[in-house]
């Protein structure tokens, strides 16, 4: 039963770290700066929720500590819950500096540009 | 487990070579996406390496760091917008 | 700014209480007595911004259901748009053809809206940038990484088709 418990945790830890390196990479890699947003998205969904998992089993299986697990439980909702309102905001403002300065951002339909721009 | 040590230590490392495009990126919005993935790489090998030692003192660290990421970016983001 | 209400001051020092009780895990009188007071200053200045309308509208437990069916419909679509965005990242960031595309939406109200937007934003691949209204119809402007339809409905049913059903269950 441990093992098995074992093995699960050491598949969330790999499979978290993927997605988490796939979002790294993608804003290393990505051309602008809207691109490099969509790309680091991968790493507070799959890998915090892959790693979050992994640490409650690790916590009530081995530890047997419920308030490690809770507070790790709440540490990942916090995550979930603020991350996409921190992402839009600086969406917005990304796009509204890039029409104010340096036009580096290329969009091929460009509604909101066509919408607020006149 | 020593996986759980392995795993912090990788995710370390993903968050240090975020600071090559927090030092280099071209715009301010460039430097504030790769400071917000910094903090939430930072909270997972906070987890992971609160439970290789065992010690429930890390995961205060973690907590804080994931209440307070969303305010600064908040903050530079209505900067950047021009409404504040 | 909407008056302070007895209902919406309720709703949220329960939700402040639950928060303080989960983050401490400790029970012991103190610890409470400092929960109740610091939730309680919260909830006074803040539950003006945070419960319109009907406050304890989640206290009604089809639509605790309904939520918890929509959170297992959003992870699906979560897992699909990882993996497709994990598979661009891999093949050298290449493939990429950003737009913004202009989505309308049936959504009426400001929860549903909120709900809709960030779960559209949470997924890796799309960003909800603004919501605007014209004659009474709500438009979404979303930053797509891969345009594959350019016209409102066709892009709109790519995006949000399974995710805005689940929302209008949750919030109308």
């Amino acid at each position: 039963m441990m093992i098995a418990v074992r093995l699960l945790i050491d598949v969330l830890i790999v499979v978290g770290a993927y997605f988490a390196l796939a979002g790294t990479i993608g804003i290393l890699k990505m051309p602008d700066v809207l691109c490099r947003m969509q790309a680091s998205t991968c790493i507070p969904t799959l890998g915090v929720i892959c790693i979050s998992i992994a640490g409650i089993l690790y916590a009530a299986c081995f530890l047997h500590s419920a308030d490690n697990a809770v507070k790790i439980a709440v540490i990942a909702l916090m995550i979930l819950f603020t991350n996409p309102i921190g992402s839009h905001v600086i969406a917005k403002g990304a796009y509204k500096a890039d029409q104010r300065g340096a036009k580096n951002l290329k969009l091929n339909p460009d509604d909101y540009g066509r919408d607020f721009n006149e | 487990m020593i996986e759980l040590l392995i795993g912090a230590v990788f995710f370390a490392l993903m968050a240090l070579s975020l600071v090559f495009r927090v030092a280099k990126g071209p715009s301010a919005a460039d430097r504030m996406v790769a400071g917000d993935a910094c903090d939430n790489l930072l909270c997972c090998a906070m987890i992971l390496f609160s439970m290789y030692t065992g010690r429930g003192i890390y995961l205060n660290i973690a907590l804080v760091g994931a209440f307070l990421g969303i305010i600064d970016t908040m903050l530079v983001g209505r900067y950047l917008e021009g409404s504040l | 700014m909407q008056k302070t209400r007895f209902s919406a001051v309720l709703a949220t020092f329960i939700l402040c209480m639950v928060v303080w009780v989960l983050i401490t895990w400790s029970f012991t009188v103190q610890e409470l007595a400092a929960g109740v007071l610091v939730s309680l200053a919260t909830a006074v200045f803040s539950s003006r911004f945070f419960a319109h309308g009907d406050s304890f509208r989640f206290f009604n437990p089809v639509k605790i259901f309904s939520l918890l069916g929509y959170s297992v419909t959003f992870f699906s679509e979560l897992v699909k748009a990882n993996v497709n965005m994990a598979k661009v990242v891999y093949g050298g960031c290449k493939a990429v053809k950003p737009g913004i595309v202009k989505v309308p939406t049936a959504m009426q109200s400001d929860y549903g809206l909120a709900l809709l937007s960030d779960s559209i934003t949470l997924t890796p691949g799309t960003i909800t940038m603004d919501v605007a209204e014209e004659n009474g119809q709500n438009y979404l402007y979303i930053h797509w990484i891969d345009v594959a339809a350019e016209s409102g409905e066709a892009a709109g049913e790519a995006i949000k088709g399974s995710l805005e059903k689940g929302t209008r269950r949750v919030f109308e």
